[in-house]
């Protein structure tokens, strides 16, 4: 099964600079920003130096409601060309998405694309300052259709895709199956919470167990109660996942380029040219 | 790390704010998402809701029906002329069905003044069918530009009761064994 994977071995041992650098920050005495710095750094190790910076780095996007400023990637009418309003039909509906719909138009549920548009922003900010600490994305979707899409769209952000069957103990046995001390995702971000036989994704349940936050995209047939961050919208249009792709994609982007900016801008990483 | 795997007893964040407030996870340990998180809240607890068992259960109408007042004139067109002879292109956003501009074309003379129902759907056919819609009535044949050969309608029955009454009219009788 593990061949059939694309080659993104979406699990990595937890070592590399990030780490270390977050253990370092930890360790500092003060939490307050770190202002105070050393005039005569002849004695002492800019270890300190480094992880008061990178505490300031990490701490100053949560200062701003919208730092990524991703509430301008999508408009409702974007929305709404893409079809994101159009539900499954009455039978299908499910209990608790009841507070997401508008109405229903003779048996066709239609969601409330003003709930949706305030949920995918609270969603698209959160991947943001995901992807700006760091940390490890990885997108779910069990829909046959859209699996390279998926795979594709997490390739351009530089994280994980599993669009293939999910093995019981992925992230709950994942010390076994891949040998100890992996480093699991971060946050998950299901394009469809459904698998082929229409029940809810074990991953959704399994994240939870493991207290990893979700975000999800909610039709009205699924059940959105255990996703931390749920996005009520079609997941069956093409239209409709080629938007929240291109959005995902757009904010993770975005972010990285806005953690490289900072780095730069505090001077951690060696620059090329100086950007004031 | 240590973890709590209770996924129906509180929030993913309830659990990990617990363990750190106990020290089963150190704060250097904290999770990545932790801080986010708390700055940025979701709008409900992803709290694990129990699936109600009881079929009894009161099923509210929470969800409302959407219609419109234009629907009753929907109604009435599609009754009359069926499901129209254009097709709707859905795929344009801007696009304007035969439907919708019986509507609109209703409304318009209803406002100048028109208060009869079955007139107003009179007139708004009139209407379109001046502007070069062509609309069919349910079960009726279509309208046809030229109108057939009325040779072409006779029957042999009628055929041979008129020539049994009229008796001498022989070129008629082989141009319709003919057809």
């Amino acid at each position: 099964m593990i061949v059939n994977y694309r080659c993104f071995n979406f699990f990595f041992p937890y070592l590399g600079l990030l780490g270390f650098r977050y253990s370092r920050a930890a360790t500092v005495a003060s939490p307050c920003g770190g202002h105070h710095y050393v005039t005569a750094p002849s004695a002492k190790p800019p270890q300190p130096q480094a992880g008061d910076v990178t505490e300031k780095i990490l701490n100053q996007p949560l200062e701003k409601a919208d730092f990524f400023r991703v509430a301008e990637l999508f408009s409702l009418k974007d929305l709404f060309d893409a079809r994101v309003h159009l539900g499954h039909k009455k039978g299908c509906r499910h209990r608790l998405m009841e507070p997401y719909l508008y109405g229903c138009r003779l048996d066709h549920d239609i969601i409330n694309l003003d709930q949706t548009m305030e949920h995918l922003q609270l969603a698209l900010n959160f991947t943001a300052h995901i992807a700006y600490r760091g940390g490890i994305i990885l997108f779910v979707s069990r829909r046959r259709q859209f699996g390279h899409l998926v795979e594709t769209t997490a390739k351009d952000c530089g994280e994980y895709a599993h669009t293939r069957y999910w093995q019981g103990g992925l992230l709950t046995n994942a010390n076994i199956q891949y040998g100890p001390g992996v480093r699991l995702p971060d946050l998950i971000i299901f394009l469809s919470t459904l698998n082929n036989v229409f029940q809810q994704h074990v991953g959704i349940r399994d994240a939870a167990k493991m207290n990893i936050p979700t975000v999800g995209v909610v039709d009205s047939n699924c059940n959105p109660s255990l996703v931390t961050y749920p996005v009520p919208g079609n997941d069956d249009t093409p239209a409709a996942v080629e938007l929240y792709c291109r959005l995902f994609k757009m904010t993770i982007n975005r972010a990285k380029d806005r953690r490289k900016q900072m780095e730069l801008i505090h001077g951690l990483s060696a620059p090329t040219s100086q950007i004031s | 790390m240590a973890g709590s795997r209770l996924e129906r007893f509180g929030t993913v964040f309830t659990r990990v704010r617990d363990l750190i407030r106990s020290g089963v996870i150190k704060p250097k340990e904290k999770p990545l998402w932790y801080d986010v998180y708390k700055t940025f809240p979701p709008k409900r607890a992803p709290l694990h809701v129990k699936p109600v068992t009881s079929p009894s259960a009161k099923k509210q109408e929470i969800v409302p029906e959407i219609f419109y007042s234009e629907d009753k004139i929907r109604t009435g067109f599609y009754e009359q002329y069926g499901r129209g002879l254009r097709a709707l292109d859905l795929s344009k956003s801007n696009f304007v069905s035969t439907c919708q501009r019986f509507v609109d074309k209703y409304r318009e003379l209803k406002s100048h003044g028109m208060l009869d129902k079955s007139s107003l759907f009179e007139e708004t056919g009139k209407a379109l069918l001046k502007e070069g819609i062509i609309l069919r009535r349910r079960g009726a044949p279509p309208v046809l530009a030229e109108s057939r050969d009325p040779v072409l309608d006779l029957k042999l029955i009628d055929m041979l009761a008129e020539q049994q009454s009229a008796g001498t009219d022989t070129t008629k009788t082989t141009e319709d064994k003919n057809s």
